[in-house]
């Protein structure tokens, strides 16, 4: 029992672990003790936390290996809603396929972020402020090629419907594009050489210089997973939902760093996991879900989410100085 | 010393824009010693030591590896062609990953996709660390950098250096941040290198260090390497004297 708390402990993911799993047995037990007046069990509710997290987890992903690798991109949320946007553009004026918009879309966010990773990197300025520039950029950028207006998203393909709207029981398809970005960039980050240098790089840069690795590379490849991710999740929101709003993204980037700092990432690089951000995402829907539960008003959200951002780092930090 | 160096910096030249940080260098490494480059802060020990391990380029001079003539570019060649491996005051590794992540930092072990083989990657750091350079302590590879003490962390970073078969060690400042045992414990390694036929060469500020491991002393000021003696030609008192010469 010892190792296994003291494994639990050193892992950067342990403590969001123990406060996930608590917060879960609190809801699963007063959904069993409850049942009419605390739905948290009801098959609906399962199916909207579910089909809620998708879209803020996959940008999260790609914030979180960024945040591991000692940058940031704040454009991430506009992003979101500009590669939707682009994308519906290509399907609904130029007749292209969804799936090659998609992609279209995806490599629109991968290159933003190449450009962002491209500034920071040749004139070695903090990622914040470039990034910062480049939201409000990217943001003029979108009303300049869209305008305000929300834009409807409707294709209707018996494949397309099924693999970004259909659902298997409570599980939604997002959610199932959740999980599949969360396996890849497991085995990516994890297992892969390039996750090596990406915690390399965000816990020492100097060391990472000194063994041979070329950090502007590996920060580059970092914010192209991010935009990619960030273009990815749009997408997905915006096919299961049916319409984009131009400005409908921003705010997610904070969100998706309190995702990750919920989720164990340590803001200056160097620390965080997969699970973690996962966790991290799905432990920011949970309480909204309970709060909404137990019929707080929407205010309550924010101020329980912030207070869960100090609390895990709290937790994060006393966890790993031994308690 | 009719002996081949191990390397050889020629008439090396280093400017930043109007300041001129080595200035005509010359400095050699042979094999089985350790040099002790010695000097105020400014001198330009740090450019020098960077410039070996191919972190700075210098604007003139000619490099010799084994006796042949090479061009240094970056990092990798240093380390590929010239077998030079850094080790800096705070140590070259990471504090959040573990020993065994940290040994193959750079050179992890993979399949042919990229995939790293953990198995044979914790096999050999448990090598790494039982054999060679004799780390007190560590029980395991999968223990985290943060959890070590700063002389465990510089053993770590030198047996390192020892497994990936290095010829020369740059040592920058190795032992300021550490405990006066454990400063012990790294200028041990350091002699025991010698035995695995590893050169190194000790930037020190500390000259009773530098007197208990080197077998040459380099004094740089101004740029400018301005004493170079054998331990056996030489006493601390000449050296010091050297070292705070203006």
């Amino acid at each position: 029992m010892k190792t296994f708390l003291d494994n639990l402990r050193t892992k950067s993911a342990g403590g969001i672990i123990i406060l996930f799993v608590s917060i879960q047995v609190i809801a699963i037990l007063g959904g069993l003790l409850f049942p009419d007046n605390f739905r948290y069990l009801l098959p609906a509710n399962i199916a909207v936390l579910l089909k809620s997290m998708a879209p803020l987890g996959i940008m999260a992903i790609g914030v979180g290996i960024l945040m591991i690798t000692g940058e940031f991109d704040l454009s991430v949320g506009i992003l979101y809603s500009f590669c939707a946007i682009v994308t519906a553009t290509m399907v609904k004026e130029y007749n292209l396929s969804p799936y090659l918009a998609m992609l279209i879309g995806i490599l629109v966010g991968i290159t933003a972020g190449l450009i962002h990773g491209n500034i920071v990197n040749k004139f070695t300025i903090p990622s914040f402020i470039v990034t910062l520039g480049a939201m409000l950029l990217w943001k003029g950028g979108t009303l300049l090629y869209h305008g305000s207006k929300s834009l409807r998203y409707k294709y209707e393909s018996e494949s397309y419907e099924i693999l970004l709207k259909g659902d298997i029981g409570v599980v939604d398809a997002s959610f199932i594009w959740f999980i599949l970005v969360g396996i890849i960039f497991y085995f990516i980050l994890h297992h892969h050489k390039i996750g090596n240098h990406f915690y390399a790089v965000g816990g020492n840069s100097e060391a990472a210089t000194a063994i041979g690795i070329n950090p502007k590379r590996v920060k580059l490849i970092a914010f192209a997973i991010a935009g990619g991710c960030a273009a990815l999740s749009g997408v997905v929101a915006m096919s299961r939902v049916g319409s984009v709003q131009p400005a409908g993204g921003l705010g997610l980037e904070l969100e998706a760093i309190a995702a990750c700092v919920i989720g164990g990432c340590a803001l200056m690089g160097g620390r965080g996991s997969i699970i973690g951000i996962m966790l991290g995402t799905a432990l920011i829907y949970t309480i909204q879900d309970l709060l909404l539960l137990l019929r707080a008003p929407g205010f309550y959200f924010d101020m329980f989410v912030g207070g869960l951002i100090v609390l895990a780092a709290i937790t994060n930090v006393a966890l790993r100085k031994r308690l | 010393m009719n002996q081949i160096n191990l390397y050889e910096a020629k008439n090396i030249t280093k400017k930043y824009g109007n300041l001129i940080a080595l200035d005509d260098v010359n400095f050699h490494i042979a094999p089985n010693e350790v040099v002790g480059l010695l000097g105020d802060n400014g001198a330009g020990k740090s450019t020098l030591i960077k410039m070996m391990s191919g972190v700075v380029e210098p604007n003139k001079g000619n490099i010799f590896v084994d006796g042949n003539e090479i061009k240094i570019k970056n990092r990798k060649e240093s380390e590929e062609i010239a077998g030079i491996e850094t080790i800096y005051q705070n140590s070259a590794l990471c504090d959040d990953m573990t020993i065994m992540r940290n040994i193959f930092m750079g050179r992890e072990i993979t399949n042919y996709f990229g995939f790293m083989n953990f198995k044979k990657m914790d096999e050999i750091s448990t090598e790494v660390l039982t054999t060679g350079i004799e780390i007190a302590g560590i029980d395991s590879p999968s223990k985290e950098i943060g959890a070590l003490s700063g002389g465990q962390k510089q053993a770590v970073a030198i047996a390192r250096a020892v497994y990936f078969k290095r010829k020369i060690l740059l040592l920058d400042e190795p032992t300021s941040a550490l405990s006066v045992r454990e400063t012990e414990k790294v200028l041990s390694y350091v002699t025991d290198l010698k035995k695995e036929n590893v050169s190194s060469v000790i930037v020190t500020h500390n000259l009773y260090h530098a007197f208990q491991v080197c077998d040459r002393f380099v004094v740089m000021s101004h740029g400018k390497v301005v004493f170079e003696k054998n331990k056996q030609d030489t006493n601390i008192e000449e050296v010091t004297a050297q070292v705070i010469k203006v």
